[in-house]
This record gives structure tokens, sequence and C-alpha cells, in this order.
């Protein structure tokens, strides 16, 4: 495998995970961000002056924080660990695009839209709100107020 | 090990809806011949595409690794005989339970939920990703631990038992609100009891403060997982894909893409079987996991219209009958 093959790949995985959606919500990790960080150097792409690679601020950090009850110290360790340490990996054109065919089939929706549920559990029965509520909330559309809030925790929904 | 509980209909869904290369259904009247005509794109199982993907990297060791090596294993799912597969209740306290039932007209489907969910729903996602150090794998944890070379710790099987329960919990969504909610409650009490003793039994844990502070970071996890598939459930596959990376995966970076896509379809297509599922069945426990080496091709109307007739037909038949037991009585529709 000549190495020029192999960048090349890695440049057209890059630019597939250039377009996989950003979180909705910020997460202690994000996909899209540690794997631009991973491909970008075999693509011979620097990752220096990204967004990538720019610190959380102290809002973000206390907004996590504010979001997790448990004791967070371990994981969030665990986690760290897990980022820094980098794989020494040997890619060859061929396992790219075997990553960028699988990147492309999770953000064409293939599997969603083949094994589709329709709305017998997209708006489920016993609770027909419940995703909306969920993603309206996440995307900040209509915020839950006190009596919401009170209503699912004295009806369950 | 099972499989005395799912009785010898054996859920005609689950035999019509998956079909393997190994085993080709015939019972329930079909062949793959015809199911693959309905599929155009490659046919694979999550295990075999997982399988197909040439990336050598190994995940990287966790120095916290604690292998699951205990003493003395715990059964299944309790000590108590009456969940043991040997015991025979004797016929005085079935007729004596009968009859409270009747008396007292208790409303089985609410009743059910412990036996179903929490005993026979816990144990299928309990055993999904069951391992022990030194001991062979079972088939499908072969698939999570060798196939998309997840670590075989405890909290590595958490979150696989987590990822099935949250499969199950969608389904519950959907049955009337009572009777889905207490479903899902029953099955989170299992859990939390379960992995409770399994720290102590198994793991070892000897103080009753560790394994509390284990069993809230598990129940963070837990709501955080929910929350994540959720989202993921209901958006897009990407979203889903990362939720999955996320917990299942515990964020890697030298994560194979392709074990991602097969966890999605193969994600996406337990919920499929699940929605075609009528509520009736589900409640009843007539459900199983589709194994990940095994394909689920989608129906095609005429299928689906032939296997809901048989539904309707067998239950209606059952609800007509005078001398059903109360305890089998259920008001929970089968048409849907």
């Amino acid at each position: 495998m000549s190495s020029t093959a192999v960048r090349e790949a890695a440049v057209q995985l890059v630019k597939t995970l250039q377009k996989f959606p950003q979180e909705r919500i910020k997460h202690l990790v994000s996909f899209r961000d540690s794997q631009l960080e991973r491909f970008k150097p075999i693509a011979g792409l620097e990752t220096t002056g990204t967004d990538s690679t720019k610190k959380p601020t102290l809002s973000d950090i206390k907004d996590i924080i504010n979001r997790t009850s448990g004791p967070l110290g371990l994981q969030k360790d665990l986690l760290k660990k897990v980022q820094e340490a980098l794989p020494q990996e040997q890619f060859t054109a061929q396992t790219i695009e075997e990553q960028n065919k699988s990147l492309n089939n999770i953000m064409s929706n293939k599997y969603k839209t083949y094994y589709d549920v329709g709305n017998k559990l997209y708006e489920p029965q016993g609770n027909p709100l419940y995703y909306k509520r969920l993603l309206d909330e996440i995307e900040g559309k209509t915020k839950e107020t006190f009596f919401t809030a009170l209503r699912t925790v004295v009806f369950g929904k | 090990m099972l499989r005395s509980f799912t009785h010898s209909h054996a859920s005609l869904l689950n035999s019509t809806l998956s079909f393997s290369r190994r085993t080709i259904i015939f019972r329930a009247g079909y062949t793959t011949g015809i199911n693959k005509d309905n599929v155009k794109n490659e046919l694979e199982s999550p295990e075999e595409l997982a399988r197909k993907s040439q990336l050598t990297s190994q995940p990287i060791d966790y120095s916290n690794n604690a292998p699951v090596n205990p003493k003395k294993k715990r059964p299944l799912l309790s000590d108590s005989k009456y969940e043991s597969q040997a015991y025979q209740l004797p016929k005085w306290k079935e007729a004596l339970g009968e009859m409270v039932i009747r008396i007292f007209n208790l409303d089985m489907d609410k009743v059910r939920a412990g036996p179903i969910a929490g005993s026979y729903y816990y144990a299928l996602c309990k055993e999904q990703g069951l391992q022990f150090e030194n001991e062979p794998l079972s088939e499908t944890a072969k698939f999570f631990y060798e196939d998309l070379k997840l670590p075989r710790t405890f909290s590595q099987w958490f979150q696989i038992t987590v990822l099935h329960e949250w499969i199950l919990f969608v389904r519950m969504r959907a049955m009337p609100f009572k009777y889905g909610k207490n479903y899902q409650q029953k099955l989170v009490d299992r859990t939390f009891s379960d992995i409770e003793l399994r720290l102590f039994e198994e793991m070892n844990v000897n103080s009753g403060r560790i394994a509390d502070q284990y069993l809230k970071d598990f129940n963070s996890q837990l709501r955080g997982a929910v929350f994540a598939y959720d989202e993921g459930f209901y958006t897009d596959d990407a979203t889903l894909a990362g939720a999955i990376w996320r917990n299942l995966f515990g964020g890697r970076k030298n994560i194979d893409v392709v074990h991602l896509e097969a966890m999605v379809r193969y994600v996406r297509s337990q919920l499929y079987v699940l929605s075609k599922l009528s509520d009736r069945e589900f409640a009843l426990g007539k459900f199983k996991f589709v194994p990940p080496d095994e394909v689920v091709y989608k129906l095609s109307p005429s299928q689906e219209a032939v296997m809901k007739k048989a539904v309707i037909e067998k239950y209606e038949a059952m609800d007509r009958n005078p001398d059903i037991l109360p305890s089998e009585k259920s008001k929970l529709s089968y048409k849907n």
C-alpha cells in the first residue's frame, strides 16, 4: 500500500467526518471531534487551530458537572485516559475506505429508514408526546416549566 | 437455558421475522428465498458485518481492568426456588392462587409485570453480555467481546445489559401507560437488586458504602444512556451511533466505525421486531432478542397480514375459551 493511497482515503474520511452532525448538547467527549483528531494527521491535515482542540470553557464544564449527579471522578479520569492514550495504528487504504463506507451508511440514515418502526413506537400509545417533549427540550424549542415538571412527577407523563 | 419460559408457540413473530442462514424456519411457512428478494442491499447480520472489518486496532488496555472471576457464581435469577427451572408448583398451591385471583378479581396484566419484566426479560438482558473470566463465552457474548473487542469487565456487562433494557423500554412505552410503566419499573428494580448481589458475591466488594457508590454510579449511567439512546432513536442513525459510541464503547478513540455500524444495525433490527409484536404477546413474554448472527429481513405487507391474522386467531380463541384460567386472562390488545 502506498502512503499516498492511505492519505487520500483519509482525506475522504475526514471530509465525511466533517459532515457528521454536531451533538445537540455537549458531552464529555464528542465522536466527531475525537475521530477528526484521529484521522487528520493521517490525512496530512493539521489539527491545531480547529475547534476540535479548543478547551472547554468554565461554563461548559459546570454545565456537564451539573447534569451528572453520580460520582463522576472515576469515569472522567478513565475517559481522559482513553482519550489521551494515542494508539499506534496501522492503516491501509482499504481499512480507511471501510471506515468511510460505514460512516456514510450511518449518516445516510440507512437503518432508520430500512427498519422503520412507524408511529407505533415513535408516538407510543402510553405516552405519545414522550419523544417530542424530549427533543423540544434538547433543542430549546419549549422549556419545561415548573408545572409541566410537577405533572410529570405526579402523573408520570 | 431459558427455553422453558418461552412457550412452545415460541413467538410466531420472532420466527417469521428473523431468518438466519443457519436455521431456515419452515414452521412459519416462509423460506429465506422469498425474503431475500425483498432486499436489494447487502444481507449481512451484525456479526458478519463486524467481522468483515480489516482494522486490527486493539482497544486500549484499561489499567483498572477488573475481571469477573467469582469464587462462587450466582444463579441467573435468584436463590428462590420459585425461580428455578426445575421447580414445579404443587397443584394445591396453583389452585389456591387461581382462586385468590378470581375472588379478588386481580388485574393479571399488572401482576404479570413481576414474573415477565422483572424475571424473564431481565434474564434475557442479563444473559446477552454475561461473561466470567476463564470461561468460554456464549454465542452472543462472543459478538460483544470478541467481534466488537469490548473489554471483559463488569461495567461493560452493565452497559450491554442497559442497552438491551432500553430496547425493551421503547416497546414498553407503547403499552397502555399504567402497564408499561409498571413493566419498566419492575425491570429496573430487578436490575439494581441483582447488581447489588453480584457486587457483593461475585465482585467481592465488602463494604456497603462502596457498593452504594457503585450503584449510584450505575444509576446515573442508566439514566444517561436511556436519555441518549432515546434521542438517537427518535432523531437519526448518526445520533444513535454517537450514543452507542459514548456508552457501549466507552467513548474510545480508536473505535472501528464498522463495528459501530453493526451495532446501529443490531439495535434498529431489534426495535423493528418489537414494533411488529402486539401488546399482548410482548406482555406475555413472547419476545427474544434476535441473535447477532442472524439477519432480520423486513416483512412484506402480505406476510405481515398473515402473521397478524394468526396472532388474532390465537388470542381470540384463547379469550373465548370458557375454561381459561384466571391467571391467563389479559385485557391487553393483540391487534396492534
